[in-house]
């Protein structure tokens, strides 16, 4: 059983408002839940419309079914792009009911904006939330009178109950993927962040910023992405774990410190929040367009990894390891998001590290040199002030005490001490995750954000009797034999959100595992389960 | 310091900066193992490497945020960023005006020789109107920048100027820029004797003159940084003593703790698995 409720509107009309309200009472009384939304780039107007399933099971995808309820906040669009996907019986709250509702808002409120919370109360009712529980949820009195009010709505109207569920998530807490990445970035022994607001990297930099007064943590608001990324990395020269967060079209200004961080062997870690492109492209939607960008960005040869977390779970996790990994191997670690992930609420079900990752802080004497040579590629790494030792960091090629060289063996020693680092990233790289029966003959591929769309579409396509599993790259560079380990001799099916394919020619590039078929997307939307059931299905024939 | 070492031309300007800077940095009231340095590209920017200190030697127009990283992270820790007109006035022109209004104590100098060297002579920033080169056959067509001024207009509460041909001034006015609490800028007249034919050292001993008392605010000291020609104002410009130095906070060496993060982000149930 689930409940699937749009609601749509103009921007500014509190649909967002609406969404957290009920999002928020939802967690609280412990339901399993998926939210997300489709908005457009302006603050004022247009279409928007966020999307919510409640359900007795943990859900961590649109389904792409009917909705159950469709509320519209503005005048005919929402009814007209979205009533037609409303199932039989479902609910429509069009524009005379939201009026009843403004009315009582200001009526009993005083306020136009208390309609959010009777919104949500009005939801809740008519999945069949406890109501006592529902009330006892309200942090002050007139959050508790908006809900109430809701639920007298949804009585009037006799919807209360409509398609009612119970709680079973139990006690848990709900993050989104931008908040799970901030905290994963916490874990991972991050003090410091710069950067400049781009959508739909933003909230990691909001959620950063909102604990640095309080704990040590600093976050820079640089006046251009050039100046972020070198910002980070003079802090993480000076001795703190740093990052970066953007979209596509900022972190093609931060390329040239992609290479500067490879060259001076300066831990950081970037991330990327994915957007549709070329350019500008549609600033607040969904792709996964930037994976060979990011994987060649920067001039010159030098390590680096790639993470491309699928789940709530996988990006505290992973964005957590990757300051280790950045810090361990001095390099650059990358991980890549998108708004689709960026922008969806979800129950934490599964269990994450939670032990924050620190730095140790060797100390060296005068004869210190910053690029040792050694087996291993990575040279001791130490911060200024701390001793005698002086450290010593060019961008030009360099000898072991870090001074400007054009000694050509050195250049070629120099060289392969970096790309040595490789060999032991390789050894620790993250294995994909597979889901459902590995003898399946057809295996879904996919990396990043698909992961659980994916997921519950296998789980759907074995229940109709199709014999077909997946596996989840949540580390997509580099790319190691151990993770093609019984994927050779699949029918494999690559799933992606862009237009050309970029990980199924990496799949074939690195590992030579070729896709015998593809799934794309790139209309600035998420897949739903149903869509991609249906395109499997094809496919499957 | 070896002079063969060192990969400037002979003659350079840079030669008698690299020296007043060493003479000041070793008795700058600072423990020696504190002092970073940060430089972009250039001439000017290989500085670093010939000064017995840590210092990040990144990309051309980076050292300012370089050098702003580094500070936030460690206000321990003295940090001067050094590069040419070309580096801090040209490639990095966004960041010279933003690190200034940071408010941050950073001490940005700036080796002017009007022209770029490193890569043979083209137009920089600061070169003169009608000046010919390889990339302007026909004379430079933009207007020469005001360093001093726009530093004044920035907001910046140290702006000085001095002479690679006074060596005396130089370390002076150095020092007073260093030890100043707050973003300080210097603009250096230094000769490039491979590709400024103009503006030798002989040039400038005719022309400047040593500022005998500060501006009396920074409208005067604005349009005193204007004048340029047959005399140059060399000295302390404009020198705030009310400016509030922005503190950074001490980070390093304070881990974050679990609790922390569950109590702030309100997520304690999160931490307990």
């Amino acid at each position: 059983m689930e409940f699937n409720v749009l609601i749509g509107g103009e921007a500014g009309q509190g649909m967002f408002s609406v969404e957290l309200e009920l999002s928020e009472t939802l967690s609280r009384l412990g339901y399993h839940f998926f939210a997300t939304k489709n908005y457009m780039s302006r603050i004022r107007g247009g279409h928007n419309h966020h999307m919510i399933r409640v359900a007795e099971r943990p859900v961590h995808a649109l389904s792409g079914k009917l909705w159950d309820m469709v509320i519209a906040m503005d005048g005919a669009e929402t009814e007209r792009r979205h009533r037609p996907s409303l199932r039989e019986g479902g609910v429509f709250i069009g524009t005379d009911r939201i009026g009843q509702i403004e009315a009582e808002a200001k009526d009993a409120f005083q306020e136009v904006t208390a309609t959010s919370p009777i919104l949500a109360g009005l939801i809740l009712a008519c999945l069949g939330a406890d109501p006592v529980a529902t009330l006892a949820t309200a942090p002050d009195e007139p959050a508790r009178k908006a809900l109430a009010k809701g639920r007298e709505f949804a009585a009037r109207w006799g919807i209360e109950g409509r398609k009612a569920l119970s709680p079973k998530a139990g006690d848990h807490c709900k993050l989104d993927g931008n908040q799970a990445l901030a905290l994963g970035a916490l874990l991972g022994g991050c003090q410091f962040a710069a950067g400049y607001p781009m959508t739909p990297a933003t909230s990691i930099l909001h959620y950063f910023s909102s604990v640095a007064g309080e704990i040590p943590v600093h976050f820079e608001q640089a006046e251009d992405e050039i100046a972020a990324l070198n910002m980070a990395l003079g802090a993480s020269y000076a001795g703190l774990r740093s990052m970066v967060a953007t979209s596509g079209g900022g972190f093609a200004l931060m390329t040239e410190g992609v290479s500067l961080a490879g060259m001076t062997e300066t831990p950081i870690v970037m991330i990327d929040a994915q957007r549709p492109g070329p350019a500008t492209g549609l600033p607040t939607r969904t792709e996964q367009g930037d994976l060979e960008f990011v994987l060649h960005a920067g001039h010159g040869e030098f390590p680096r990894v790639i993470f491309a977390p699928g789940s709530i779970e996988e990006a505290i996790s992973l964005a957590r390891r990757a300051f280790d990994v950045a810090d361990r191997w001095q390099i650059p670690v990358f991980i890549l998001t998108d708004q689709y992930l960026a922008d969806s609420v979800q129950v934490l079900e599964g269990r994450v590290p939670t032990k924050i990752l620190r730095r140790e802080y060797p100390v060296f004497g005068a004869g210190y040199r910053r690029y040792e040579i050694t087996d291993s590629g990575v040279s001791p790494l130490t911060f200024p002030g701390l001793s005698e030792a002086r450290v010593e960091v060019d961008s030009d090629e360099h000898t072991e005490d870090g001074k400007i060289t054009e000694v050509l063996g050195l250049r070629v020693r120099m060289v392969e001490k970096r790309l040595r680092k490789l060999e032991g990233l390789r050894k620790e790289a993250v294995l994909p995750t597979r889901i459902g029966d590995r003898r399946a003959a057809t295996v879904l591929v996919s990396w990043g954000s698909n992961r659980q769309i994916v997921s519950e579409a296998v789980e759907t396509l074995r229940a109709e009797g199709a014999a077909v599993s997946a596996a989840h790259f949540g580390q997509v560079y580099p790319l190691t034999p151990p993770m093609a380990r019984g994927l050779a001799r699949k029918r494999l099916i690559c799933i992606e959100n862009n237009a050309t394919g970029q990980f199924e020619r990496l799949l074939r590039r690195e590992l030579g595992l070729k896709a015998a078929h593809r799934i794309l997307k790139c209309n600035g939307e998420c897949f739903t389960v149903a869509e991609l059931v249906e395109r499997v299905r094809k496919i499957l024939g | 310091m070896q002079k063969q070492d060192i990969a400037w031309c002979p003659g350079c300007g840079d030669f008698p900066i690299r020296a007043a800077l060493e003479k000041v940095l070793r008795k700058l009231p600072v423990p020696q193992r504190n002092i970073v340095l940060t430089s972009g590209i250039g001439q000017a920017a290989k500085m670093p490497h010939y000064l017995p200190y840590s210092y990040f030697n990144g990309l051309h127009g980076r050292s300012l945020p370089l050098a702003v990283g580094i500070k936030l992270a460690r206000p321990d820790l003295t940090v001067i960023a050094v590069s040419g007109d070309g580096c801090h006035y040209g490639e990095g022109g966004n960041h010279f005006l933003h690190t200034i209004r940071r408010r941050l104590d950073i001490t940005i100098l700036v080796c002017d020789n009007k022209v770029y060297g490193l890569t043979k002579g083209q137009s920089s920033p600061t070169t003169d109107l009608g000046t010919k080169n390889a990339l302007a056959p026909r004379g430079n067509e933009n207007t020469p920048l005001s360093p001093l001024a726009l530093s004044l207009v920035a907001g910046a509460p140290f702006v000085a100027r001095t002479f690679a041909g006074d060596p005396q001034h130089m370390e002076q006015v150095l020092r007073e820029a260093i030890l100043f609490k707050g973003p300080s800028v210097v603009d250096i007249l230094q000769p490039c004797v491979s590709f400024n034919k103009v503006n030798t050292y002989a040039w400038y001993r005719g022309r400047v003159y040593k500022l005998e008392k500060q501006p009396g605010d920074r409208y005067e000291a604005i349009r005193l940084a204007e004048s340029w020609g047959k005399r140059i104002p060399i000295g302390v410009f404009w020198r705030d003593g009310q400016f509030a130095c922005r503190q950074g906070r001490e980070i390093f060496r304070k881990p974050v703790t679990e609790e922390a993060v569950t109590r702030l982000l309100n997520l304690s149930c999160v931490m307990m698995r």
